[in-house]
């Protein structure tokens, strides 16, 4: 079998991949005891904008156009890179993954026993406290008591149109733009870390989702998953075994370059002020402080250059194994 | 394959070559951030429909800005003030004989009248001027002269004789020929319940003014300004013509307040500031506006800029303020407030956050104007040690000998009170950002916990109204001829426009003795006295004032750089001859 | 869909500078309005502005200690969602809150602007990432520089390479070739816009390039490691036949939603690119929509995107009917 086309780049490209990832690691994990000449986050005000090696300084990599040093920002920004942006796009393209595959294969033909469908209706009744809230706890516990032991006698059944609900909230959350989002929450205290990532992921699941459902349908249709029905195995299983990760062939170019839109997105939300406090360093706010001063090309090369090392790097692991030859 | 993009970009190219676009006769073109979207006489939402309105329309008194002050527009003089009692003030103006509409009809009392009834008539967008001119109760025409009335004003302040003639005035004509509204009595407007039985008088002109929708159509509502609209593409470009026949040309002498003479006046709108510089320097555009301080000093430095471009800066009345939250426990004493004010190092800041362009301050006075500004007090300094003493004189001590330890302090009934703040300022504000930094990486020496939250811009003010800060970094617009502080600093602005909470009896007494001061040298000494107590007690730490930048073609003359917004007089503007620019 | 988006954008109520109400914080802002005065001219701007009612039809009830037990309460049908539908199945967009203007004449405006751009734009981005595949997917000597750049591209942010096509290409101090900012002079035609809209489109093209372009070559190079490419080249076909008849028409249909993202893209305009190069489209009025709370504006804003993008899905499903017969 031949290698995915752009992974070759280099004869070790996994062993340099992974390489330059566990490099990546270690400079998060060992920031703080790294002998920087600069924390992060200290505007420097004597020093705005200044280009990298300049002479009789030590900010080596240059100054943002707030006077930080840009090297500390890096170094530091590797934490808010692997723990914030590389952890949105593993989470949404798997959750992208599950239901765009989801989507692709059972189409609108998925059935719930009936029973626990009324079931979650009364535990939402009840979580509302619409009228008679009493009555919904009561049907939710029935509903969900018998959902539990009613699948052995083909009770009758609730069709679920999971391929409209999928592709309806990705065309949601496609058409809302950001801004509305950041209209919404507002208002709200500013996002914890935990809550950062689900927005992240939250705003990202969709193209993956698309992408995996896309390729489902040609999948669902492939002899080896006709075979695999054929032989009697469950849909759940035959999904998950065997279609689902066919399926999944697009994420790997798309979750990379997936990476830079994330940190695009983790930068704007920042620059709305509800996204990351200011003084934690990311490498998308230093790109983003190069609005400020157009002609800063270090301020671009850094965070840019790491980026795509990074998104190369993604690149090379994300061929699976059996394309090496 | 790329070869369509490659054709597109030669055919692109040898178009562009031959279209640099010279400037033609005496027009001026102008870049504006953003579209003014509105152009109702009744409100100005952004600083450019103010701007343009102040072409289409004429106010009572107009802004003189070489002079920094107001100037008789439509009235003649400056009003004759007269003060009945303690509660009133009466101020007459008389219009100019020669002031017309565009039809010939003079311009009369009547229409005064008319505007200030327009202004607090129900359903009309109108809202935002009807708080500002509620003093205004009534209009007292003159039985002799149909020019000369009276204004009765409720209450007695200094600032009145500016703010009362300081509105467009419309022609009664246009909305209302059969002029229905002279029944009404202007105190029964301004008192009109929301619950209100509805009027079908009323409901009529508010409906005769949405159709006529001068927000969009200000050709509908014609004013006696000497420009008018011709076109108007939203978000993109506004062009404004010059009256070819226009009253106040027959005015001898013209007052410098009703020079007009660009034949056209164009606004460009470029949000990008990047573009905008590009724009400037290739003479698509001739004067820019609050150039970016990193900009502005960029150009100045560039020989080849130079050539082509003429660089104005003057200080402005914005103020750069901290402002502490002083409703918090921790923050209710002044000393601690004054000791944090001492991690503010202005200097440098100034320096980072505005090349310079700037000006360190006292008070919230601008150091402009000399004779108010308290020039006994020394400028606020760097001094992270002498904070530490103040914090602890203030009963604030450190639970270990490091340097770096938290700050508590017993307070009243054995409540434990922990120095930690949280800095709030409108995100995407970049200078507020280092300052912010700033701050926080001098207090983190000291041992003191800073958080920044910078607030998205719509929910900023209604955050600060509610308490939710410890510190606002903000600017504070201000103007030099009205020194009424009562919004800002007195007790009863508190939950308003009063931020910080601040206000005691004696500081209340002074802000009121200061607005109602008509002596200049009484009011300048008790401004300084306003500036010595406001040091003392800290409420707000103004850090400096800004600069108005503007870039403009060097063959631009008379542009008046003012203090005051929008820093230019765009009416008054000329060329110089061609033979300069080399 | 945009009955959500329209109630949880108006969940929050809008503050005094979205009424078009003065800042009052300003210095010298002069006499302070008493309260009442204040409260009345607010009640009158959400009268006016129409959001005075409630939402919806129910809305949750203020915590009363001892109240009732039933948080909700019933609003009948006096409330905004009510009008706003009716007016909406009537045709009415609604009118902006900023400037007055009917919503469905902004939309126009700017959709005028926006569509010619980004139509080209998308058509030149899909026709070049089609062929540098093709190319690429032959793997000629300069597959992995060209690997490496498109991912570069795709790493840069859109303003980065915005400002710097701009800084280089129309800046006195660099190549001074092509204007900044477009404006026609009357009695001029089309093609006097043309030079203003080589930047914008050279920047619309390069941002979308990478992500089709980087797709399509790893679909087309797993498909030609499929069993049915080697037999066809076993048979003796040449790889290029190999790759148009057959691989082509494989690789395309994974690759379709991205296809299809780019209709509702085309819609919705391009927020950075307008904003440097000063075009009023559509993504210029939508930001400005969100950052001023212009609700009518943003609400068929999206309403208009939202359509684009679910005909842009049904288009995709045809699509992949059409290219694989066996897709049901």
């Amino acid at each position: 079998m031949r290698a995915a086309p752009w992974v070759t780049l280099v004869p070790g490209a996994r062993t340099v991949a992974l390489g330059w990832l566990a490099l990546l690691g270690a400079l998060a994990l060992l920031a703080p005891v790294l002998p920087l000449p600069y924390p992060p986050a200290q505007p420097d005000l004597a020093h705005i904008s200044l280009p990298p090696f300049a002479a009789g300084s030590t900010h080596w990599l240059g100054t943002d156009p707030q006077g930080r040093d840009v090297l500390a920002e890096l170094v530091f920004g590797t934490r808010t890179a692997l723990g914030l942006s590389v952890a949105a796009a593993v989470l949404a393209s798997a959750a992208g993954a599950l239901l765009g595959g989801a989507a692709g294969f059972w189409r609108n033909r998925l059935r719930l026993p009936l029973v626990s469908g009324v079931g979650l209706l009364g535990g939402l009744w009840w979580a509302l406290a619409l009228p008679g809230a009493g009555a919904g706890l009561v049907v939710a516990v029935a509903g969900l008591a018998g959902s539990g032991w009613a699948p052995a006698r083909r009770p009758p059944r609730l069709p679920v149109p999971l391929d409209a609900v999928v592709l309806g909230a990705t065309a949601l959350l496609g058409a809302v733009p950001r801004l509305v989002l950041v209209v919404v929450l507002a208002g709200s205290v500013a996002l914890g870390p935990a809550g950062l990532l689900g927005v992240l992921v939250l705003t990202s699941w969709a193209g993956p989702a698309r992408l995996v459902r896309a390729e489902m349908l040609r999948v669902g249709v492939q002899p080896f998953v006709a075979a695999a029905r054929a032989l009697g195995l469950p849909p759940g299983r035959v999904w998950w075994r065997h279609a689902l990760p066919a399926a999944c062939a697009p994420l790997r170019t798309a979750f990379p370059l997936g990476l830079a839109g994330l940190l695009g997105l983790e930068s704007t939300l920042s620059f709305l002020g509800m996204g990351l406090p200011p003084e934690v360093p990311s490498w998308g706010r230093l790109l983003n402080t190069a609005r400020l001063e157009p002609t800063a090309w270090w301020l671009v090369a850094g965070p840019g250059g790491l980026l795509l090392l990074t998104m190369l790097a993604l690149q090379a692991l994300s061929r699976p194994a059996s394309a090496h030859k | 394959m790329k070869l369509p993009l490659l054709t597109g970009l030669c055919a692109g190219l040898l178009v562009a070559c031959s279209g640099h676009r010279a400037n033609v006769a005496d027009n001026v073109r102008i870049r504006w951030d953003a579209d003014p979207e509105t152009l109702d006489p009744l409100r100005q939402p952004t600083k450019a429909s103010s701007e343009a309105e102040n072409l289409l329309h004429l106010s009572l008194l107009q802004v003189d800005y070489a002079k920094s002050s107001y100037s008789p527009g439509l009235a003649d003089s400056l009003p004759r003030i007269r003060l009945v009692g303690d509660s009133l003030t009466l101020l007459t103006y008389r219009l100019r004989k020669a002031a017309t509409w565009d039809n010939g009809q003079p311009v009369l009392a009547t229409d005064v009248a008319f505007t200030l009834k327009l202004m607090q008539a129900p359903g009309l967008p109108n809202e935002s001027i009807r708080t500002q001119y509620n003093f205004i109760r009534e209009l007292r025409a003159d039985p002799n002269d149909a020019r000369r009335f009276t204004l009765v004003c409720q209450g007695q302040a200094s600032d009145f004789a500016h703010t009362s003639g300081d509105f467009f005035i419309l022609p009664e004509a246009a909305l209302d020929a059969r002029g229905t509204l002279r029944r009404y009595r202007l105190a029964d407007l301004i008192g009109r319940s929301a619950s209100a039985a509805p009027d079908t008088v009323l409901a009529a002109l508010a409906r005769r003014y949405a159709a006529a929708a001068p927000g969009r159509r200000p050709e509908r509502l014609p004013g006696c300004g000497p420009y008018r609209l011709v076109s108007w593409e939203k978000d993109h470009h506004l062009r404004f013509q010059r009256k070819p026949q226009w009253w106040a040309d027959s005015l001898k002498p013209l007052p410098a307040v009703l020079q007009a003479r660009p034949s056209q006046i164009d606004f460009l709108i470029i949000p990008n500031e990047a573009s905008a510089v590009l724009a400037l320097r290739r003479g698509d555009v001739d004067l820019y506006p609050d150039v970016p301080a990193r900009e502005f000093n960029r150009l100045r430095q560039s020989d080849k800029a130079r050539q082509t471009l003429a660089f104005y800066t003057t200080l402005s009345h914005n103020v750069v303020t901290a402002g502490f939250n002083t409703r918090r426990p921790a923050l209710a004493d002044r000393r601690t407030r004054q000791a944090l004010a001492l991690l503010f190092d202005v200097p440098s800041l100034l320096a980072a956050t505005q090349q310079g362009l700037g000006q360190r301050t006292v008070g919230i006075i601008s150091p402009n104007t000399r004779c108010n500004y308290a020039d006994s007090l020394p400028p606020l300094a760097f001094a992270p040690g002498r904070a530490v003493a103040l914090l602890q004189q203030a009963g604030w001590r450190q639970k270990a000998a490091t340097p770096t330890a938290r700050w508590t302090r017993q307070g009243p009934s054995g409540t434990v009170q922990q120095l930690a703040l949280q800095v709030r300022y409108r995100a995407e504000e970049t200078a507020f950002e280092t300052i912010g930094l700033q701050f926080r990486a001098a207090a983190a020496q000291l041992g003191i916990a800073v958080e920044l939250r910078p607030t998205e811009a719509s929910s900023l003010k209604a955050t600060l109204q509610q308490g939710d800060f410890d510190l606002y970094i903000k600017a504070v617009q201000g103007n030099p001829y009205i020194f009424n502080f009562t919004s800002i600093l007195h007790s009863q602005g508190v939950g308003e426009a009063n931020l910080t909470g601040f206000g005691t009896p004696a500081s209340d007494r002074l802000v009121e003795a200061v607005a109602l001061a008509y002596s200049p040298t009484v009011r300048s000494r008790l401004l300084r006295k306003l500036q010595v107590l406001m040091r003392e007690e800290m409420p707000m730490v103004p850090l400096f004032f800004e600069n108005n930048r503007i870039v403009a073609n060097r063959r631009l003359r008379n542009l008046c750089p003012s203090s005051m917004r929008p820093g230019y007089a765009a009416a008054a503007i000329t060329w110089g001859p061609q033979a300069t620019l080399q | 869909m945009a009955s959500l988006v329209f109630l949880l954008s108006r969940w929050a109520p809008l503050s005094d500078e979205n009424l078009g109400l003065a800042n009052a914080t300003e210095l010298g802002n002069g006499a302070l309005a008493n309260a009442q005065a204040r409260d009345l001219a607010r009640q009158a701007a959400r009268q006016r502005l129409g959001v005075a009612e409630p939402l919806f039809y129910f809305s949750r009830r203020a915590p009363m200690p001892g109240g009732d037990p039933v948080p909700w309460q019933w609003n009948g049908r006096r409330n905004q969602y009510h009008r706003w539908l009716g007016a909406l199945l009537r045709g009415d967009w609604g009118t902006s809150f900023r400037d007055g203007q009917p919503v469905r004449v902004r939309l126009g405006a700017a959709l005028a602007c926006t569509l010619p751009l980004t139509g080209a734009a998308a058509a030149l981005a899909l026709g070049l990432a089609l062929a540098l595949a093709l190319a690429l997917a032959r793997r000629p000597w300069w597959r992995r520089p060209a690997l490496v750049l498109l991912a570069g591209l795709q790493a840069l942010p859109l303003f980065v390479l915005a400002t710097g096509l701009l800084l280089a290409l129309a800046n006195p101090d660099a190549l001074d070739w092509l204007p900044t900012y477009a404006q026609a002079a009357e009695g001029e035609g089309f093609f006097a816009l043309v030079p203003y809209l080589v930047l914008p489109l050279a920047c619309l093209v390069l941002s979308a390039l990478p992500e089709l372009a980087l797709q399509l070559t790893a679909a087309l190079a797993q498909e030609l490691g499929a069993g049915y490419a080697t037999t066809a080249r076993a048979k003796g076909l040449a790889t290029k036949q190999v790759l148009q008849r057959h691989a082509l028409r494989n690789a395309l249909v994974p690759l379709l939603p991205l296809v299809a993202d780019l209709l509702p893209a085309l819609v919705a305009g391009a927020v950075v690119v307008e904003i440097v190069f000063s075009l009023p489209g559509m993504g210029h009025l939508l930001a400005d929509a969100a950052t001023t709370r212009d609700y009518p504006v943003l609400v068929g804003g999206v309403l208009l995107v939202g359509a684009a993008r679910l005909f842009s899905l049904v288009l995709a499903d045809a699509g992949a009917r059409w290219l694989d017969a066996r897709v049901a």
